[in-house]
């Protein structure tokens, strides 16, 4: 009995294999939407919709959106902001995460639920303070923001991914160094890290996605073209061409082609920086 | 070499506890302290005001809807994220076939923006070329074809179904892990001991899903509870406030209104109740897993 329904189990994955591809199709459909767009001109969207099998395409959107002047700057905008930022929290929670694993001062359980606490902390109660320090600085509607902001409110996650990384690295090897005389830095740099990289390239691809997709902050924090990032950028050309929903369009798939091919060339370590983060934590 | 130790992870320390006492720590206390004056953006000055704010507050219908609607999409949140992206991460869980194309399907809404998401399902929801009312006019139910994030009666749980695609794909990830750590000589006892695949679930899936249950529950409530930006870009608030959140009432507050102080008032409102919420959450699962042991 038992064997035969194992058997019928072991026989029923290829129908479900084939069911759950329709699921993973069907659950993709709604962003057919945005890329057939993107390949209609505005004409024959407002005369026949976007679902409408028929019709011809053309790359015009792409073009007009890749000539135009703005899609660079907003572009160029969010890579400066999101590269920098991405590295800066990285190796700022790689730091924090190995003193609360591994040197372990007093008060590490406070300092744990202080850095961690900041994942739960809704932004908006940020915003107001945040807008007026970089106005009374002259930072306001400059990259600087974004990349500070980024780096600070990165930590908390950045922390505690590593401090969960750090917690399976054997005290042994640690110890072993320091009798080799080995300085603290120096054990963190040349043993610590260089075990650490499958977790650092995890989290850098988390963050990377986090700041490139972060909206809130630029819109605050920036007012002119020049330091917009291109989230914001989208939602400024609805503003302009109200219309224009072609150029939105391709405008969208391409503020999404860093994030979706750093998703798909680094899926694992995206998915290991998830549950790294979430799971254990 | 024990104060060496310490020396150094103070050293270590300086630079994180200096930004992050900048960019989240400060900032936080100083807007506690903004939601007790009457700062706005014009006047250079401002006069602390007590709880005035907060008493403004509780009067303010507009803050009670908002109140309402962040309940409404936690609720929401939270039930879909765990009940949808369960049984998505038990599907994946037991596919072995293109496994990898599948999954890589299902998770790819992370890679993707809130700004964009709610592009794309904007093209879901439009009333001429919307694929719902295409949908419902092709199977000739025309009468129930409608704007729908323009409908006060649909807009809030529109937007919802589109923020929620997003987190299913978050839940489904964190299950999909957990479910790789059900220990399987459990499952295959289970198994051979005939067990019924219900009975599976109950009594071996789901306890050794504890953890994973209270991560996708504690990342839907804080992921519901600042909702903004698929707001600001599918409806800004409206129809009539419909959709308007805590988050998206504080931000109108203070960069449309520039109502500083006000605006502080629901964001700190918005904290408390963030703080509240969580921390009873992780104090009771903390409670649970002890009585397990």
């Amino acid at each position: 009995m038992t064997s035969t329904k194992y058997a019928a189990y072991k026989k029923s994955k290829y129908p479900f294999g084939i069911f759950m591809l329709i699921v993973a199709i069907l659950y993709l459909i709604p962003a057919l939407g945005v890329f057939l767009t993107s390949f209609r001109t505005d004409t024959e969207i407002s005369l026949h919709g976007i679902w409408a099998v028929s019709g011809h395409l053309t790359l015009d959107n792409y073009l007009a959106v890749w000539s135009s002047s703005s899609t660079r700057i907003y572009m160029r905008n969010s890579f400066l902001v999101a590269i920098p930022a991405t590295v800066i929290s990285v190796i700022l929670g790689t730091l924090t995460g190995y003193v609360l694993a591994k040197l372990k001062p007093r008060g590490t359980s406070f300092l744990t639920l202080f850095f961690v606490s900041g994942l739960f902390i809704p932004p908006q109660i940020l915003l107001i303070p945040l807008f007026q320090l970089f106005n009374k600085v002259h930072l306001y509607d400059t990259l600087w923001p974004m990349i500070i902001v980024h780096s600070g409110y990165g930590i908390s996650l950045c922390t505690l991914v590593m401090k969960n990384f750090f917690k399976n690295v054997p005290d042994e090897l640690i110890e072993a160094a320091l009798v080799d005389g080995a300085s603290e830095p120096g054990i963190l740099a040349k043993i610590v890290i260089p075990l650490s990289r499958p977790a650092l390239g995890a989290l850098a691809t988390l963050q990377f996605t986090f700041i490139w997709n972060d909206f809130l902050y630029p819109l605050i924090l920036a007012r002119s073209e020049s330091a917009q990032t291109v989230m914001v950028g989208i939602l400024n050309m609805a503003g302009q061409y109200s219309t224009a929903y072609g150029a939105q369009a391709a405008l969208s798939i391409v503020a999404s082609l860093p994030t979706i091919v750093v998703f798909f060339l680094f899926q694992k370590q995206f998915i290991a920086g998830l549950t790294t983060g979430a799971v254990k934590g | 070499m024990v104060s060496r130790k310490r020396y150094w992870a103070w050293i270590f320390l300086s630079l994180p506890l200096a930004l992050y006492g900048l960019i989240v720590v400060g900032p936080t206390l100083y807007s506690f302290y903004f939601s007790l004056t009457d700062s706005n953006l014009l006047s250079k000055t401002h006069n602390f005001v007590g709880l005035a704010n907060f008493r403004a507050l509780s009067k303010d219908s507009d803050f009670w809807e908002a109140l309402r609607n962040t309940a409404i999409w936690t609720f929401v949140g939270v039930i879909v994220s765990l009940v949808l992206g369960f049984i998505l991460a038990l599907g994946l869980s037991k596919t072995r076939l293109w496994s990898r194309a599948i999954k890589s399907i299902l998770f790819l809404p992370l890679a993707l923006s809130l700004v964009v998401v709610g592009f794309i399902w904007f093209w879901i929801y439009r009333y001429d070329f919307g694929l719902i009312n295409l949908l419902l006019r092709a199977v000739g139910k025309d009468s129930l074809t409608k704007d729908w994030l323009a409908d006060p009666s649909t807009a809030l749980i529109s937007v919802i179904v589109a923020w929620a695609w997003q987190q299913i794909s978050l839940s489904m990830i964190i299950f999909l892990a957990g479910l790789t750590a059900v220990p399987a000589d459990l499952m295959e006892a289970a198994q051979m001991d005939g067990a019924k695949p219900r009975t599976q679930i109950r009594h071996v899936v789901i306890p050794s899903l504890a953890p994973a249950i209270s991560v996708v529950i504690s990342l839907a409530l804080i992921n519901a509870l600042k909702t903004f930006d698929i707001v600001f870009v599918m409806t800004q608030g409206g129809p009539f406030g419909k959709t308007r959140t805590l988050a998206v009432l504080s931000y109108r507050e203070a960069f449309r209104s520039y109502n500083f102080g006000y605006s502080s008032a629901i964001a700190v409102t918005l904290f408390i109740l963030t703080v509240i919420i969580i921390g009873s959450f992780m104090y009771l699962t903390k409670r649970a897993g002890a009585n397990d042991d």
